[in-house]
């Protein structure tokens, strides 16, 4: 069995980041991990191949310092590893998604591909899908249930109000991932270590003939999120509470 | 009209609340005031609050000790007050120090014998025996894990350490502050909260009173600077009083990491406080099955002194704000990790990060000051929770000994009897007017 894993090096949801000219930010200062929701596919796979045999590769299209997703990856269990090296750290999903399918193809088709359902920094929910059209595979996402049955994998996901849906599909296929679906073991200092020396192939996009500069969309503009102030509490009796509730909410607010 | 006490406490964490407590009832009128919504918030929130008697010195041993009788007393401490919130609890797991070269361990011996705290020596084997997964290769001394040496293979083993039946930690250090707010209420002391002090009135080279950000004046012919990592700027504030110390105090950043037990090691129940110089860790068991794991400060570690005003606002970016750092993640991780090569490690980080108010030579500042009637309880350097019950008394009657008795204690330094052990501490030993104590460890460890 060989399995794909795409994970993304992300900035860590509770670090403070402070922006830097138009559209970037001081990444020296800010701590970056594995997408967590991609956590949730390394263990999957590891643990598929740990029953059934063969290998898991964890893939990322990033920049240099996602070397250090790969290793935490190794670490929990993957086998090998591939970079493909970018420049910036937002990236287009189809242009992601394009230099995943090159760089997958390039090293030989796999039996599952899983993501992450989307990724904490841009939440884009893109990848998954484009990913697997360009494969022409099929895609489920928000997976929090799985089996594999030979050529087929049978998916649930939660779709609101307490609902299941269960999903059969045919393998080789695309599996976007979220929690519920296992817990994700930690490494062990000595896996640490062994991932320190487990192979990463690096290759560029101009490797795979991609053009670097395809992508549909590019980031403008990257703005603090305005600081939450505190709560108000608005005083009074019960009747004057609400007035000045329903004032704030049509006037101040402009929500009713 | 001011409002007017007989002493005002600048803070109200785990050292000012039993100064205020002590005072009260000694029948002073107090009021303790903080920036805080509430007791305990500041840094004794983020404390690991272990309590262990090994210290570089017999004087912090002895005070150690002494505190340890509180904690272990703690209902009757309190006097059986009810708080809403709960009473913390001691946990007794018993201390392990490692005997290595990061630790001057015989003077620790020698200062328990001293003080007569009550020990077992340990070798390999039977450390080994009662912490299975521990690993005992000697690993010193202490590199960081973006230098090659440290992954070095050892090749040496340690050689045993010290076992102290008596200490533990206290399971929530911001709810014992809690308690003695409480506590000290009963007796008729005061609290005000959301409330910072910006100026330390004084005439005649003698304080009257602080003034709040508000603007609200509250008189005192005492005023006690606790003020935990902000006591530099306290004492900035009270006339003379920073340029009247010998030793100053900072705030130092100081990171604790979390991370679970090896799966089949019962850490929370069956496990020691552990004091490892060879690997300059500390650890102790947090719910959750969880290893807590502190830096002893090697010497290849960056310290970041910084503002605490910044720093609790969270502002400026990791060396300044309240996260985790990564570099810090994996070193002090991979430092235990090697003392408990199961350990696991995980890849989300979790942790806390807080400020040391540390003193120039990690022994803490008990004393009056250049200013009458202005006292600090400041400098704890990151090692005083275990003795705040301990300091409350001490200070308390310090404060005493020179308001209502004329004692002059820069002259004649307070001679402190200790309730439970009997021993008397000259209280001059904390003197701002010191030399720097070259006994000390220079660390954590005091
Ligand atoms: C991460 C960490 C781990 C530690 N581990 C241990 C341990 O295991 N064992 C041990 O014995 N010790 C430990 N310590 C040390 C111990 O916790 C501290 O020494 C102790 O909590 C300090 O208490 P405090 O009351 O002096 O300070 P704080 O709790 O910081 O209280 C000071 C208070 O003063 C208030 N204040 C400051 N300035 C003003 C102002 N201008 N106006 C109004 N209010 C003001 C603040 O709001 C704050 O609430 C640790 C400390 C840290 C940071």
């Amino acid at each position: 069995m060989k399995i794909f894993v795409c994970i993304k090096s992300v900035p860590d949801t509770a670090a403070t980041i402070k922006l830097s000219g138009e559209s970037s930010f001081e990444d020296s200062d800010c701590k970056f991990v594995i997408n967590p929701y991609d956590e949730y596919g390394i263990e999957e796979a590891v643990t598929l191949v740990e029953k059934n045999g063969g290998e898991v590769v964890v893939i990322t299209a990033g920049r240099a310092s996602a070397d250090g997703a790969l290793r935490s990856a190794m670490a929990i269990g993957a086998n090998r590893a591939i970079h493909v090296k970018t420049e910036e750290q937002f990236l287009d999903s189809s242009f992601t998604a394009k230099v995943l399918k090159a760089a997958i193809e390039r090293d030989g088709m796999p039996d599952i591909i899983f993501t992450g359902k989307n990724s904490v920094d841009t939440e884009g929910f893109q990848t998954p899908y484009r990913l697997a059209a360009e494969l022409g595979f099929p895609v489920v996402n928000e997976i929090s249930k799985l089996k594999i049955n030979g050529d087929k994998a049978v998916a649930e996901r939660e779709i609101g109000g307490g609902d299941r849906e269960v999903l059969e599909i045919s393998l080789p296929a695309v599996i976007g991932v979220t929690k519920g679906l296992n817990e994700p073991r930690y490494p062990k200092f000595p896996d640490i270590m062994k991932a320190k020396k487990k192979p990463v192939n690096l290759i560029t996009i101009s490797d795979l003939g991609i053009d670097e500069l395809f992508s549909k969309s590019r980031l403008v503009k990257l703005e603090s999120a305005p600081e939450r102030s505190g709560a108000k509490m608005i005083q009074g009796s019960v009747e004057a509470q609400v007035k000045e509730l329903i004032r704030i909410l049509k006037e101040d607010e402009k929500v009713l | 009209m001011n409002k007017k006490y007989d002493a005002i406490i600048i803070g109200a964490g785990v050292i000012g609340c039993p100064i205020a407590y002590e005072l009260c009832k000694m029948g002073y009128k107090t009021l303790n005031v903080d920036k805080n919504p509430d007791a305990g918030e500041g840094s004794t929130a983020g404390s690991c609050a272990i309590v262990r008697a090994h210290y570089s010195t017999a004087d912090g041993v002895a005070m150690a000790y002494e505190g340890f009788k509180y904690w272990l007393d703690w209902e009757n401490y309190l006097d059986h007050v009810k708080d809403e919130k709960g009473l913390a609890k001691y946990m007794n797991t018993g201390s392990l120090l490692l005997k290595s070269e990061g630790h001057d361990w015989k003077k620790v011996k020698k200062n328990y014998d001293e003080v007569g705290v009550k020990y077992e020596e340990w070798d390999n084997e039977k450390i080994k025996q009662m912490i299975p997964p521990i690993d005992l290769h000697k690993f010193w001394p202490v590199t960081r894990p973006e230098d090659p040496k440290f992954y070095d293979e050892p090749t040496e083993m340690l050689e045993g350490g010290i076992f102290c039946p008596e200490g533990g930690y206290m399971n929530d250090p911001a709810l014992s502050a809690h308690n003695i707010m409480r506590a000290t209420e009963a007796k008729g002391g005061q609290f005000i909260f959301n409330a910072e002090v910006v100026s330390i009135r004084s005439e005649n080279g003698r304080v009257v009173g602080i003034t709040l950000k508000d603007g609200t004046q509250i008189d005192s012919p005492i005023v006690v600077n606790v003020g935990g990592p902000h006591s530099f700027k306290v004492n900035k504030m009270a006339e003379g009083v920073w340029e009247g110390c010998n030793i100053k105090t900072k705030a130092l950043r100081h990171e604790v990491m979390y991370c679970p037990s090896p799966d089949d090691y019962d850490y929370l129940n069956k496990g020691y406080h552990m004091s490892d110089g060879d690997i300059a860790c500390y650890s102790r068991p947090e719910v959750g099955n969880t290893f807590l794991i502190g830096s002893e400060d090697p010497k290849c570690d960056p310290q970041e002194w910084v503002d605490p005003d910044e720093f609790y606002a969270g502002k400026g970016g990791p060396g300044r704000d309240n996260q985790l750092t990564e570099a810090q993640w994996k070193a002090q991780c991979y430092r235990w990790a090697k003392r408990i090569p199961t350990l696991p490690v995980p890849n989300q980080p979790k942790g806390v990060v807080d400020l040391y108010d540390c003193s120039d030579d990690w022994i803490p500042i008990y004393d009056k000051s250049d200013l009458n009637g202005f006292y600090m309880a400041v400098g704890t350097s990151g090692n005083q929770y275990k003795n705040a019950p301990v300091v409350g008394r001490m200070m308390a009657e310090l404060i005493n000994a020179c308001e209502r008795q004329g004692l002059e204690h820069d002259k004649t330094p307070f001679q402190f009897k200790y309730q439970y052990t009997g021993r008397v501490m000259n209280v001059g030993f904390f003197s701002r007017k010191r030399a720097i104590n070259k006994n000390s460890s220079f660390s954590v460890n005091g």
